[in-house]
């Protein structure tokens, strides 16, 4: 009896040893590994897309970026060509001053939620996101850039938005991901907070394995009750030489890469310098044993 | 190579903080012993005591006239001491008078018209003490003249009334023995036969003797009475029960020479030749406590608040002890910074820390990272209830503000700038208001930290667009659980008294907060975050 608790508790305290917890993570992987000269590299999606250029790594393109008033004046040329399109703010974070279009009606651009802007409510937008109204007070740089129409498999276990792929990659290694699956519920954003699906993925043939929703495993999607589970993420290889390409040509060593898959496969969307720990519950997985053996493996070599 | 280089500079970080966290533990213990062993400090002073903050509070109505309003104050003697006295009295002027037995205020104004407010207040430590008579000590001959007229008649005493004398024959039928005989039967004839009553009106000595009840008054004039026909002097002594909360009637009692000494006695509340540490004396004699012009409505009351504070006689003992190095106190007080400022200023280090053990040891997600001790701090003058009461109406009500000025879409600078206008209008709004409902306490919550509150509110505001209103309210109250932790740790006499005597303190309070910030363990709350992971089973 005594035996058996003292063999559970030994038990309970290597579960607890392999996950990676907030002290942890901070003094162990975010401190030494991401230095703070090079957040602006995550911070700011104009110099990831720098970074990135010319590599095997493919990001939205840019249709054109605005960080000053005058700039508008060219507005109503730039988007003559355009019907779908997204903009958003350089240094946004959580989602914040995005806005997707789907559609050019005569002098209307239509949001997949059947919103209807003028040229003028884009131009107020865009002052909003020079103003810095998204990203703390700060100026910012607004981007237009080309919308990512999600491949048609991602699509099948996401309707109801774009789903991204979150990677955690320790010195250009990426040890964990977890797709992000919109609901109804988070109102078609990508955020588990606000009731996203956290959908965890085996690493060697990117089947999906687990699945989470805020604190409850599910096995279906809640909104359409479609399995979530033993899913192939189309262009899987694909995924993990992208992430490992941007993981190698950022200075930061420990990092969130989100990831979306289109048409014509992978897009990178950012990087996160501080990327959260729900992903190990998402994938029912500790991580820290998996972070301790990149670490012995390129100590020995 | 490179991970060579980064191995040693990761060992010289190491034992740099090993280094550290050594030298500040040193540092405080060496400079806490040279001041226990060499400068003898005394420890036992480090256990607080009893003060009262008494409020003094006078409501007066005018119709044009002038108005005169006179009271006693209480005076420090071997037994009590008063301080931090304080008047705030409007129109009025402040005279005191002091005669050799009693210290009078007399405010005064002209032309009063309508409702005017008179606040005195002070605060009192006192010593409960207890007299032992000598069991063979007989009643005196005689006594020098300045007690002569503590064996007098007089207008409520009525010493030479044949009653009182045939009250004595029953109780003393062969006539006293001693003093302790006839005080002793005397106390208990009163505290026994004589049932209290609660009445606040004027009563003799006679008037309580034929009815055989009376109120404090009454049974005290009968005692003094009864002992100055023995030929024992007496007087009456008028003051205040001390306890928390708001009231109107004061007390009186009795004193007794004897053997040189005034000995006291109540027989309301049975303290015989002694008087307990919360009794107030305000003033010697058969007098009235308040007088006042005819021509006013006139109300009072006392509202008295208890606190534990650090002892007198040790502070002073620290005060004064030897190396001015070491006496920081007096620097301080010369520009003007009083021992209590000075003590919640030492507490908020050990606010923060007990901020970031709930962080990063449990867990808890708080606004601000020093807002809870920096609350708990200002809370000191509103008490922890209405503390709270305020902090969270003025998080409130700007955040009601903030979401308006939101929508109107302003830049961040000028919206917290009108945020912070917005917090100070909000607390200006609740002292007057509370000063009008009288919620004295609630008033105070000027002193809260204005631009803290300011970015509290907007982050409040934010986590409630990003993340849900339930998530703002649920670290709304976990904010406000950290500051009531942050509370009684910062108000824990002990280490305030502590932290008083040894300011060094701080370097320990720093060598904590260096290994907590070291530590890597799981946080409480985690445990439960990860539970599936952590408690699975194979």
């Amino acid at each position: 009896m005594l035996s058996r608790l003292i063999k559970r508790l030994m038990e309970i305290r290597e579960n607890a040893r392999n996950v990676l917890s907030m002290n942890k993570r901070n003094l162990s992987y975010i401190y030494p590994s991401n230095h703070r000269q090079h957040f602006p590299v995550a911070d700011n999606k104009l110099l990831t897309k720098a970074l990135l250029k010319e590599s095997n790594v493919t990001m939205p393109r840019t249709l054109a970026t605005y960080d000053s008033f005058y700039e508008l004046n060219s507005l109503a040329d730039d988007l003559a060509r355009h019907g779908d399109f997204v903009i958003k703010p350089a240094r946004g974070s959580g989602g914040g001053g995005i806005i997707v279009f789907i559609d050019r009606q005569q002098s209307h651009w239509i949001t997949p939620g059947g919103k209807r802007f003028t040229l003028d409510d884009i131009k107020k937008h865009i002052t909003d996101i020079i103003f810095g109204i998204y990203s703390f007070g700060l100026n910012d740089v607004a981007i237009i850039e080309q919308r990512i129409t999600q491949h048609p498999g991602i699509t099948r276990l996401s309707p109801y938005g774009l789903a991204d792929l979150r990677l955690i990659t320790y010195r250009h290694h990426p040890i964990l991901c977890m797709a992000r699956i919109p609901t109804v519920a988070s109102d078609g954003k990508a955020n588990l907070h606000q009731g996203a699906v956290g959908l965890g993925i085996d690493m060697d043939t990117g089947i999906t394995r687990h699945a989470i929703l805020q604190e409850k495993d599910i096995t279906h999607h809640p909104d359409t009750g479609k399995p979530l589970l033993e899913q192939q993420i189309p262009y899987w290889s694909r995924v993990i030489e992208m992430s490992h390409t941007a993981a190698g040509r950022a200075p930061l060593k420990y990092l969130g890469i989100d990831i979306s898959i289109s048409d014509n496969g992978p897009v990178l969307l950012e990087i996160n310098v501080r990327p959260g720990l729900q992903i190990q519950n998402a994938n029912q997985l500790g991580m820290r044993g998996l972070l301790e053996a990149v670490r012995e493996e390129e100590n020995r070599t | 190579m490179n991970t060579n280089r980064e191995q040693s500079k990761y060992d010289l970080r190491h034992y740099t903080f090993i280094a550290l966290v050594v030298s500040l533990l040193l540092a405080a213990s060496g400079i806490m012993s040279y001041k226990l062993y060499i400068l003898n400090y005394p420890l036992a002073g480090l256990i607080p005591s009893i003060s009262y903050q008494v409020d003094v509070n006078i409501d007066t109505t005018g119709h044009g006239d002038d108005i005169s309003v006179q009271t006693y104050l209480p005076r420090s003697d071997s037994r009590q001491f008063i301080s931090e006295e304080g008047n705030s009295s409007g129109l009025f002027n402040l005279s005191i008078e002091n005669r050799p037995l009693n210290r009078i205020a007399r405010w005064s104004a002209e032309n009063i018209q309508g409702l005017q407010k008179i606040r005195y207040s002070y605060s009192v430590e006192a010593k409960h003490i207890r007299y032992e008579i000598p069991d063979e000590m007989a009643i005196p001959h005689s006594y020098p003249e300045d007690l002569q007229e503590y064996l007098q008649e007089t207008q409520g005493i009525q010493v030479n009334d044949p009653l009182i004398e045939e009250t004595l024959d029953k109780l003393f039928p062969g006539g006293p023995l001693t003093i302790l005989n006839a005080v002793t039967t005397i106390h208990r004839h009163l505290q026994d036969q004589f049932p209290n009553r609660k009445f606040s009106g004027f009563t003799d000595a006679i008037t309580a003797l034929k009815l055989g009840e009376a109120s404090c008054n009454g049974k005290s004039r009968l005692f003094v009475a009864l002992v100055r026909k023995l030929g024992i002097p007496a007087r009456l002594v008028g003051g205040l029960i001390l306890k928390s909360g708001s009231k109107r009637t004061s007390h009186q009692w009795v004193e007794v020479y004897i053997a040189g000494h005034w000995v006291p006695f109540d027989t309301i509340n049975d303290h015989f030749a002694s008087i307990p540490a919360n009794f107030l004396t305000l003033y010697y004699g058969d007098l009235v406590l308040f007088k006042h012009t005819s021509n006013i409505n006139f109300t009072y009351s006392f509202n008295t608040l208890k606190r534990l504070v650090p002892q007198r006689e040790a502070l002073d003992a620290i005060d004064h002890s030897g190396f001015n190095i070491f006496n920081l106190y007096t620097i301080f007080e010369q520009v003007g910074i009083s021992q209590n400022l000075l003590k919640i200023i030492l507490m908020i280090p050990i606010g923060a820390l007990v901020v970031v053990v709930f962080r990063n040891v449990i867990g808890v997600e708080t606004f601000g990272t020093f807002l809870p001790a920096l609350i708990a701090a200002a809370a000191r003058e509103t008490g922890l209830l209405w503390g709270l009461v305020g902090f969270v109406m003025i998080i409130l009500v700007s955040s009601l503000v903030r979401k308006v000025l939101d929508w109107l879409q302003l830049l961040h600078s000028p919206k917290m700038a009108i945020m912070l206008s917005t917090v100070v209008i909000v607390m200006m709004t609740m002292t007057v208001l509370s000063v009008h409902f009288n919620l004295f306490e609630l008033a105070h919550v000027t002193l809260f930290p204005i631009a803290v509150l300011a970015i509290t509110a907007e982050r409040f505001a934010i986590i409630e667009a990003e993340q849900g209103t339930r998530k703002a309210f649920r670290i709304t109250l976990t904010t406000l659980i950290v500051i009531s932790a942050c509370y009684a740790v910062m108000d824990s006499l002990f280490l305030q008294s502590l932290f008083l005597a040894f300011p060094e303190m701080l370097l320990v309070v720093i060598a904590l907060n260096l290994w907590l910030g070291k530590w890597i363990g799981m946080r409480a709350t985690e445990f439960f975050r990860f539970r599936k992971l952590i408690f699975a089973r194979d």
